[in-house]
């Protein structure tokens, strides 16, 4: 009896031991071997979290129309565009904003040619109210006055309450309640840039993680008001007009931020890395013209965007 | 001691109600378990029921054809507005239609509405019209029987066909058969077939992974990373937390200075977990894993590869969080165990070694487990350190696949809470995201609570059986 | 303790291991201590830098986090204190042990919850609700206690044979439809009450008449989130002390002929007084600390106000969402890793001092002849 016990612990002992082991083992060797894995059949891409739902989307067409070419999409902001450009472990850099000059800089030091910079599709600011808010549309001031403590975009005075924008009666929920992005999202800094003359934001705006958030929060709430990106738009909320700088009220859709007539419209980019007078591996070469193309231009607006206009829909054959 | 019983009236009173209050506590307590439980099961799981789709007539002569959602009262008028899911963002522009109850004249439940899951643009709901397949033309019965029938099929062996639908405003568009992946009339279903494909899509929702960049499909991505991240957790906690604990009760001495390393232990338990999460960042993430590119993956720099969150840092940093337990629980199993036990081993000859090893560790063992279930279940919980140490919005590449050395470290990984967040606030329609993150609360409550009953009963039972010990 | 002699060649054989084994125990005890010390040193580390920026005024920037996330966890324990301990003293000394056996394990489960559902619940359903329903939250906060004594009253009123179907020591349980056909009539009735005591419009009054703001996500709100995350840590600490309680006191009290109640009003709870009290500072620390229910349920505005109608923006939160972002080495990420720090040392000094209440309750209660 006495040695079995003996025996069955030691057993016992031994097979942790062995697993404690295999597992340090695995561990140290998966951290020694984890490099990134080496491209075949696979485009890269690096960038904007804003795109994400779109090179994602655009990654399954392209998926399915050449079943061997997949596409892995790594989303790390914006600013992580640039940086995998650089480092040259990306071709493609989507970016929800305009490469920085130092951006490009670092860029031509690396490789002595700029990167080329594709308009892939447009994208918005949009204000938004309630759904059943009855007001009219906006100027850029009034929405300076109502979002900034600054008004450097030139309003009179701060505007804080529903009676200053609309007859009592129509709309009597007293204080607007603002709702925003939070302090490290690119949509708070553009916003700051294009709508308040970068001045400085309200203190009382709630700030949310997320722009779908922003959108519930307003979409429940009939003081509300609030901004967010185009493509998170639904209709428990309403897109105000803006008025521009010549007097009329311009609807955010499809054709007022195509054309940017719309004032807060924007442009989302796709850089490409491409030494000039080269042309661009078949693969690659097959995502570019699916983007260009009308089903890519379709899934642009299914993921909630806006397709670029006809014109610039150039069937794109970079190097020739 | 002394005691003064003033009887009074307004205390004898309070000292009859007051037991009243304490009990509607507990009832109270149970009471909001309970609802939120219902209210995770209810939405969740509703879901993914087959739901009816109602075909209304407004006055204006205007025909809405949708699954109803919810209704609200309107603002600043009277009535009540009911929100219906109308799909077909390719024909209106959007997939939702809010209603006033006032505006409608008829609604109607007819049999012929169907529902289709198709890429890129999302749902449709309308009618069949015809189905065109290689130059031939079905309709009606002939139509569904086609479309039923391929959809059976594999995607590669499926026919190339063309369905001609009609939307609710009239629109008539063509959809090719390729581009669907559900097909169903939920009128025209029996209750069997209902519960049929009830189940077929929660099967749907584990296996799967998402589509549409995060609006459908299901979380099995997000399922399969939390596991890992918890395997690899379990792994670095278990022999550290033991060590620890063995270290803490068996070998050191007992003064004060073991004592308030013990308080200490214990108050790291009541940390908050952001602040191992910041621990995690600066030190795994920029210090160790800074370190550890500019050591071998000089090449890859300035894009990081372990100096950016990963699976790796995860891991440890939970590791670190749910230390505190397994050495808590691991410590308490040792005291429990009479020092009789401990005299004998070394009155019979064993060394500290054999008597740790043979007698006192494989008693020790349930509360081991124990402290590691409680871990586990903490870890799968957690989701503010992990926004700062490695989970990813996507992570369409596993951490586990057919690569060399085929687990991945330092790739980002999928997380049910943080997928959870993110659909909920970051997603691209909040609206028909909701329900996807009822489900996926529900699927991490369940996980969390299997995992903590185990504890439980393990605990008790093993109590049990060893009580004539103790 | 001499060990009886052994073959000659493997005794040192096994010494030996003994020494390795024993040296290595040491080492990977002291090493993983040392790592979870290294926490506070690491943010003690990173924070020295800010001494160097000299900048008083950002400092001054974390000031209306640190006032949010007091506030945020003044809202939660005015909400679960009450509840926690009700419960705790319920089913300490009220409670079947049949019952008791099932119910503690329950409410300790609610514990396990995670936040983020929590938070989730909280922030998309129920603050929107609360907007549309103030009038009616308010009074079923009134209302649920009211309800509780009425139980209480009609239940003395009752006859013998319905008061042994339904005895107080199974209350908690069959309390729970009661609570819900109230909260059920309250809502039902809340509409009518606002009409004829607010002029039909809570809001609307308060915010004419008294000039108070009301944000969707406000400390109400998180207040009633996380109150119901930190309830099961409060009641499951001061239900042990409560329950430890050496039985010869409350058995002497009543038998001098104390009521229970006041036996437990002036016996269990002043004995059990450090251990109820250490449970409500673990409390506290936990609701400071949490993360994911603020976020998602507190609107994060910075602002310094004492409303409970308005949003808050704790420090948790802000590590949370900003940090990710902050370039190390910039100011922003030092402001952060010091938030951090000031989190850490005050959940680590309020959960010492709930220790050491505790472990001198406990060599109270070994005086005192209870249980351990």
């Amino acid at each position: 009896m006495k040695g079995n016990g003996l025996k069955r612990y030691r057993l016992r002992f031994n097979q942790h031991y062995r697993l404690w082991l295999a597992g340090g083992l695995l561990f140290f060797c998966a951290c020694a071997w984890g490099q990134p894995s080496p491209v075949g059949g696979t485009l890269g891409a690096v960038g904007s979290d804003t795109m994400a739902g779109l090179m994602l989307r655009w990654g399954e067409a392209l998926h399915h129309r050449y079943p061997d070419i997949t596409l892995q999409f790594q989303a790390g902001g914006s600013a992580s565009a640039p940086t995998a450009l650089v480092a040259g472990t990306t071709r493609f850099g989507p970016m929800s904003r305009p490469i920085t000059e130092r951006e490009r800089q670092q860029f031509i030091e690396r490789y002595g040619y700029p990167p080329h910079e594709l308009s892939v599709a447009r994208d918005a600011l949009l204000l938004v109210v309630h759904r059943h808010n009855p007001l009219a549309s906006l100027t850029r001031k009034q929405a300076d006055a109502i979002f900034s403590t600054s008004l450097d975009c030139g309003g009179p005075q701060p505007i804080r309450r529903w009676e200053d924008l609309l007859p009592a009666d129509q709309w009597p929920y007293g204080k607007i309640a603002l709702h925003g992005r939070n302090l490290a999202s690119g949509t708070h800094r553009l916003f700051q840039e294009q709508a308040l003359c970068n001045g400085q934001f309200r203190r009382d705006i709630s700030e949310h993680p997320g722009s779908s958030a922003v959108i519930a929060a307003v979409g429940e709430s009939p003081n509300a008001m609030g901004y967010a990106g185009y493509n998170h738009l639904n209709p428990m909320v309403r897109a105000l007009p803006l008025i521009n700088d010549k007097g009329t009220a311009i609807t955010p859709s499809v054709a007022t931020i195509q054309d940017d007539t719309y004032p807060l419209s924007r442009d989302l980019y796709l850089y490409v890395n491409l030494p000039p007078g080269e042309r661009l591996p078949p693969a690659e070469q097959a995502f570019l013209e699916l983007i260009f193309s009308d089903e890519g231009q379709q899934i642009v607006q299914a993921a909630g965007f806006v397709p670029l206009p006809q014109t610039q829909r150039s069937p794109l054959l970079l190097g020739d | 001691m002394r005691w003064s019983f003033r009887p009074s009236r307004i205390s004898a009173m309070g000292s009859l109600l007051w037991p009243w209050l304490c009990a509607a506590s507990v009832a109270l307590s149970l009471l909001m378990l309970a609802t939120l439980l219902t209210l995770l099961a209810t939405r969740g799981l509703g879901h993914f029921w087959p739901a009816a789709l109602e075909e209304a007539t407004l006055h204006s002569g205007e025909t809405v054809i949708g699954q109803p959602v919810r209704e609200t009262p309107l603002p600043n008028t009277a009535g009540i507005e009911r929100l219906y899911f109308t799909g077909n963002r390719d024909i209106d522009g959007a997939s939702w239609r809010w209603v006033a109850l006032d505006d409608i004249d008829t609604v109607a439940v007819p049999d012929d509405l169907i529902r289709l899951e198709r890429s890129p643009w999302g749902d449709f709901i309308g009618r069949l019209e015809a189905v065109e397949s290689e130059g031939q033309r079905f309709e009606d019965a002939a139509a569904w029987a086609f479309v039923a029938r391929a959809l059976t099929l594999p995607d590669s062996q499926r026919p190339n066909a063309q369905l001609q639908l009609t939307a609710a405003n009239g629109h008539t568009i063509t959809q090719p058969l390729s581009g669907v992946t559900l097909f169903q009339a939920p009128n025209a279903m029996s209750w069997g077939q209902k519960v049929v494909v009830w189940s077929e899509r929660i099967w749907q929702f584990l296996s799967e992974g998402p589509r549409a960049a995060n609006t459908g499909g299901g979380v099995w991505p997000a399922i399969f990373g939390t596991v890992l991240m918890v395997i690899l957790m379990s792994v670095i906690v278990t022999p550290f937390g033991v060590l620890a604990a063995i270290y803490l009760n068996e070998i050191a001495h007992q003064n004060r200075l073991t004592r308030l390393v013990r308080i200490g232990v214990r108050n790291l338990a009541g940390v908050p977990s952001i602040v191992y999460g910041v621990f995690g960042l600066g030190v795994f993430v920029y210090g160790i894993g800074g370190s550890i590119d500019s050591w071998f993956f000089e090449d890859a720099l300035p894009s990081p590869t372990f100096g950016t969150g990963g699976l790796l840092w995860a891991s440890l940093t939970l590791a670190l969080l749910t230390l505190p337990v397994v050495i808590v629980a691991t410590e308490e199993g040792l005291a429990r165990i009479p020092d009789a036990q401990r005299e004998g081993a070394v009155a019979l000859g064993a060394t500290r070694l054999e008597m740790l090893t043979r007698v006192v560790l494989p008693m020790a063992t349930p509360a081991m487990l124990t402290g590691v279930i409680l871990a586990v279940a903490r870890a799968a919980g957690e989701v503010a350190p992990l926004m700062l140490v490695g989970v990813a919005k996507l992570a369409p590449q596993m951490p586990v696949d057919g690569e060399f050395p085929y687990l991945h470290l330092e790739r980002k990984f999928m997380h049910l809470g943080y997928h959870l967040f993110d659909t909920a606030f970051h997603g691209e329609d909040v609206q028909a995201a909701i329900p996807l993150v009822f489900a996926t609360a529900l699927l991490l409550v369940l996980i969390v609570l299997v995992l903590n009953l185990t504890a439980i009963f393990l605990r008790h039972y093993l109590r049990r059986q060893r009580g004539n010990e103790c | 303790m001499t060990p009886p002699r052994l073959p000659f060649l493997r005794q040192p054989l096994r010494l030996i291991h003994d020494r390795i084994a024993t040296g290595l125990i040491t080492a990977g005890g002291i090493g993983v201590l040392l790592a979870i010390l290294a926490i506070g040193v690491f943010l003690i580390w990173e924070t020295l830098p800010l001494l160097a920026f000299g900048d008083a005024f950002s400092l001054s920037t974390l000031s209306p986090l640190a006032w949010g996330t007091l506030k945020a966890a003044l809202a939660a324990m005015l909400f679960a204190t009450p509840i926690a301990l009700g419960a705790a003293m319920y089913s300490a000394l009220f409670m079947s042990t049949r019952l008791r056996s099932r119910v503690k394990p329950i409410l300790e489960l609610m514990e396990a919850i995670p936040g983020v559902v929590v938070g989730f619940v909280a922030g998309l359903l129920l603050a929107p609700w609360v907007e549309r329903h103030l009038a009616s939250t308010l009074l079923v906060i009134v209302w649920l206690p009211l309800s509780a004594a009425l139980a209480g009253g009609l239940w003395y009123l009752a006859n013998a044979r319905l008061r042994q179907w339904l005895p107080l020591s199974w209350a908690g349980v069959w309390l729970m439809p009661w609570l819900a056909i109230m909260v059920t009539l309250a809502l039902w009735l809340s509409p009518l009450m606002e009409q004829a005591w607010f002029g039909g419009d809570l809001r609307r009054l308060l915010d004419q008449q008294y000039g108070l703001d009301y944000a969707t996500r406000n400390a109400l709100i998180v207040g009633i989130a996380m109150g119901f995350a930190v309830i099961p840590s409060i009641y499951s600490l001061a239900e042990d002390a409560l329950a430890d309680v050496p039985a010869s006191l409350m058995e002497g009290a009543q038998a001098l002929g104390a009521s229970r109640w006041q036996a437990l009003w002036k016996v269990a709870l002043p004995t059990a007084g450090p251990g109820v009290f250490s449970a409500v500072m673990i409390g506290a620390g936990r609701a400071v600390g949490e993360t994911m229910i603020v976020l998602m349920a507190s609107g994060n505005t910075a602002l310094f106000s004492a409303s409970p109608f308005e949003g808050l923006r704790s420090l948790s939160a802000s590590i949370a969402i900003e940090l990710p972002e902050a370039s190390p080495g910039g100011l922003t990420y030092h402001l952060l890793i010091f938030a951090a720090l000031s989190l850490f040392i005050f959940t680590f000094l309020v959960n010492t001092l709930a220790e050491v209440v505790r472990q001198r309750l406990r060599r109270r209660y070994q005086r005192l002849g209870g249980k351990l």
